[in-house]
């Protein structure tokens, strides 16, 4: 743990070393408050739904962000040499990396807390509703990091683990989308393809449970093993891949 | 302190290092000699654990490189021949931060790093941004982080690269208090500065080690031959596939 923790520290720092992580963060705050802001008055219910509606494509764009700045742009700048050269294991990098990525998610949640303060100054809120959907929020951010961790970690150029990493995302909470499954399941009935890939591979439906404040243990070790397969995906990576 | 037996790295179809075996020992400053493109780096980077071999055997320190990877990385101060650091950080944390990753306590790490920062000269930019020191300067600090955990064995690619004369002089004398009790690999394609300071020479040249002898040995051949040392070097790099190897 000692490693993991010095790594964690280390990426952290160097995350708001550069100013793509405060710009990133900082716009997408503000941005999903806008959009929370101008959708509460319009919806007038005492809950935090439309900030929960837009955090997932908020998500698929601030998450690839933060992890093309772990893995490529280390492969990019050759520091790639010096951490797998220094006496850490692939897993202890991996975990370092995804607690710092996980550090900033939960700065940027703790950010939308003037929406919860909004709901209270306003009458009762129901607050079971609140915590179902931040740890959906939390759980959809664990996947989509550390899937976009892994993509990140298979190349050196930024702009590619971005778009690679926004790709992904969207591959998982699109898969969920109500449009496509209808689209997906007519296109070819008998296979109920929509369907199928809404049901195995949507991050969206799941994440949308939470939001309904319905804690499901099925959903979450879903978010968690998902999560798991990727990061043990991201350490074969960095065992593996060489330039 | 550092075995080879007939290791081999290829990538893809092509051998970029082809069956090569020597030995290093405690004290001995061996240089590695070859045109770029021959392999140095290859081997130093399978030595330092980044790369994996493709064929043979690798010991550092007592340790196998593909079966104890963690206990060779505590083992080695790795120079890269790119400069691997961190641009964002400071010098003082980035020392910091290598002493805490080789698990060097408070105490030890601040008596490293002063005597360290003394040694290379690094107190003028030790509270600068990597990114924003000079080549020397950077070289120096990979140095110095390189051997911050006092490591047995030294792998230095290219340490004296992008050196002014006066470092280069000062890098030699301190490479003489560095030998004691280390093995030391240090490649360079300059063949005087190997020449200068090395007890032994390994050159490679297309994957292939095609010299293995003290430098004294040469020295002494070379005074035979009515040739001068380095001119009884570049004669083995001329024959690429007669290997000389003692």
């Amino acid at each position: 743990m000692r490693a993991v923790n010095l790594i964690a520290r280390r990426e952290l720092r160097a995350l708001f070393d550069a100013p793509v992580a405060y710009v990133a963060t900082a716009a997408s705050l503000l941005v999903l408050l806008s959009l929370f802001t101008t959708e509460f008055f319009i919806a007038g219910r005492l809950d935090l739904n439309p900030l929960f509606r837009w955090l997932p494509a908020v998500a698929a764009l601030l998450l690839p962000a933060l992890a093309m700045r772990l893995w490529a742009e280390e492969r990019r700048r050759r520091t790639f040499e010096l951490w797998v050269t220094l006496p850490f294991t692939a897993t202890e990098l991996v975990l370092g990396k995804y607690i710092a990525g996980m550090a900033i998610w939960s700065l940027f949640l703790l950010g939308t807390t003037p929406a919860i303060a909004l709901l209270y100054s306003l009458g009762a809120p129901d607050l079971g509703l609140i915590c179902s959907g931040y740890l959906g929020a939390l759980l959809l951010g664990s996947l989509l990091l550390s899937q976009a961790l892994f993509l990140s970690s298979l190349t050196k150029e930024v702009v590619v683990a971005f778009l690679t990493g926004c790709a992904g995302s969207i591959l998982l909470l699109a898969s969920g989308a109500p449009r496509l499954v209808a689209v997906l399941d007519g296109l070819a009935p008998e296979l109920a393809l929509g369907s199928n890939l809404a049901e195995h591979l949507s991050a969206l439906v799941r994440f949308d449970a939470f939001r309904d404040g319905f804690i499901g243990l099925s959903h979450s070790a879903w978010f968690i093993g998902t999560s798991l397969v990727f990061l043990a995906a991201n350490a074969w990576a960095v065992r593996n891949i060489r330039d | 302190m550092i075995r080879a037996e007939a290791i081999t790295r290829n990538y893809g179809e092509k051998c970029a290092v082809d069956s090569i075996s020597f030995q290093v020992s405690a004290g001995e400053v061996v240089g590695f000699l070859g045109p770029n493109g021959a392999g140095k780096t290859t081997v130093l980077r399978m030595l330092s654990t980044y790369l994996p071999l493709s064929g043979g055997k690798l010991t550092v320190a007592g340790h196998d490189v593909s079966a104890e990877p963690l206990a060779v990385r505590r083992s080695i101060g790795y120079l890269p021949e790119h400069d691997a650091l961190f641009d964002g950080m400071r010098v003082r944390a980035f020392l910091k931060f290598c002493g805490e990753a080789h698990g060097l306590d408070a105490a030890t790490l601040s008596a490293r790093c002063s005597q360290l920062v003394e040694r290379c000269e690094l107190s003028s930019v030790l509270d600068q941004r990597i990114g924003t020191c000079s080549k020397g300067y950077r070289r120096r600090i990979s140095l110095a982080a390189s051997l911050l955990h006092d490591p047995k064995v030294l792998l230095l690619d290219e340490p004296t690269h992008g050196l002014d004369p006066l470092q280069v002089a000062a890098f030699r004398e301190h490479l003489n208090i560095l030998r004691e009790g280390r093995a030391v690999l240090f490649s360079s394609h300059v063949l005087a500065e190997v020449v200068g300071v090395c007890d032994r020479i390994l050159m490679i040249n297309h994957g292939k080690l095609l010299l293995n002898e003290e430098t004294e040995v040469l020295r002494q051949r070379a005074s035979e031959a009515g040739t001068d040392l380095e001119g009884l070097i570049l004669e083995a790099a001329r024959a690429p596939r007669a290997e000389v190897s003692s």
